[in-house]
């Protein structure tokens, strides 16, 4: 299981802490998302993952204003990193977001003004945009806002049930001590009315997201099903 | 009042809970006490609450790191493993916290899930964003001081 975590400078943890509270906490890795490429890069993570023993994924968040923004985003960030996020919370970027097929994740749609409804879960799940559960707030905050966030999360819930659209789930720790266990996120999961499996898988397909992708930039990649070697010997 | 007979006492289960905080963090029994029942109150209602019956029994914390057992109702680990998960902040103090694992006597409890990870050992000058910093080391990780507040890192942000 997986978790993606904002580090240094985005949040008070760097990525080697992250991953090495990560490794206590009985997570597989954790993935980084950063809001622009460059300085620790996936060189720094190598580091990381051989020293404690979890994986690190290079994410990229895409935060813009609007989809015109995004899309500049989108177009310069997605061969730069593994994970590629766009952080929703206005109608347009929601919108915009599962409408792209390079989008990896649809982050936070809930937050602020944002929604989802039936046309956005058909079209993310026709194109493969995972659409984030954020446990965020419902770990941090009390009162009317956590309430609207619950509420969030419900319609988000029984949408993506409906339309067996992809998700993922996280709790966006902005610092290590921010970052909870998993069995901590299925216990608050099952508060909220979920069932333990959904957050379990929402935790799991992070790492599963990474693996396809890794294996999509590897060199040996050509398209879906399609990849340059040996051809296989029939049994 | 005469106690109830054994048979009629309620059972209980208790969790071994790991604390983390920022190094001048500091955290007392009743002011965890007093977070873990807004919690749960506030995640669980007044029913949940009452029936999960939460009581922070032991609780130490020194040096950025504390532990605790707390106990729940027998059936009502999982709430309040959910309420726990739900502490991020004791009297303004960020902190992290963690199941270590569940039993069902104190003693197990303290056995294997507590008497686990000292506090801070040591100061140590390092260069964090091109400036000298005073960081607060405990086994592997540091806590950097910054201006502004604390920043988490580890040995590893700090080997060429």
């Amino acid at each position: 299981m997986y978790e993606a975590v904002h580090a240094y400078p985005d949040g008070d943890s760097t990525a080697a802490r992250f991953a090495l509270t990560a490794a206590r906490y009985g997570f597989d890795g954790v993935v980084v998302r950063v809001r622009s490429a460059g300085e620790a890069g996936p060189a720094s993570y190598e580091r990381v993952r051989d020293e404690y023993g979890v994986d690190v994924v290079d994410g990229i968040e895409v935060v813009a204003e609007n989809p015109q923004r995004a899309s500049g985003g989108i177009g310069n960030y997605r061969p730069k990193c593994t994970l590629l996020l766009v952080r929703g919370g206005t109608d347009g970027l929601n919108r915009f977001a599962v409408e792209q097929e390079r989008v990896d994740v649809l982050a936070r749609p809930m937050a602020g003004d944002g929604d989802v409804n039936h046309v956005l879960a058909r079209v993310a799940r026709e194109n493969g945009v995972r659409i984030e559960f954020d446990f965020g707030p419902v770990l941090r905050r009390d009162g009317g806002h956590r309430v609207r966030a619950l509420q969030g999360l419900r319609k988000l819930r029984e949408l993506v049930e409906k339309y067996d659209a992809p998700y993922v789930v996280s709790a966006n720790p902005a610092s290590h001590l921010q970052l909870r266990a998993p069995r901590e996120l299925v216990a608050v999961g099952e508060a909220a009315g979920f069932t333990g499996e959904q957050i379990e898988a929402g935790l799991a397909e992070w790492g599963r997201l990474a693996a396809r992708n890794r294996e999509r930039r590897s060199e040996s990649f050509i398209a879906p099903g399609v990849k340059r070697g040996r051809y296989e010997e029939d049994d | 009042m005469k106690h109830l007979p054994k048979h009629l006492q309620p059972r209980w289960r208790y969790l071994g809970v790991g604390i983390e905080a920022w190094p001048d963090a500091d955290l007392t029994r009743g002011a965890f006490q007093r977070e873990l029942w807004f919690a749960a109150q506030n995640l669980l209602g007044d029913v949940g609450s009452a029936d999960a019956d939460l009581t922070v029994l032991g609780f130490r914390f020194g040096g950025g790191v504390g532990e605790t057992v707390v106990r729940a109702r027998r059936g009502h680990a999982d709430e309040a493993r959910a309420a726990l998960a739900c502490v991020d902040d004791v009297g303004g103090d960020p902190i992290g916290v963690r199941v270590r694992g569940v039993s069902g006597t104190v003693r197990a409890c303290e056995e294997r899930y507590l008497g686990g990870r000292a506090g801070h050992s040591g100061k140590r000058n390092v260069a964090f964003e091109d400036a000298d910093r005073t960081a607060y080391s405990r086994d592997g990780a540091l806590d950097v001081r910054l201006p502004s507040g604390f920043a988490g890192a580890t040995q590893l942000d700090f080997e060429p």
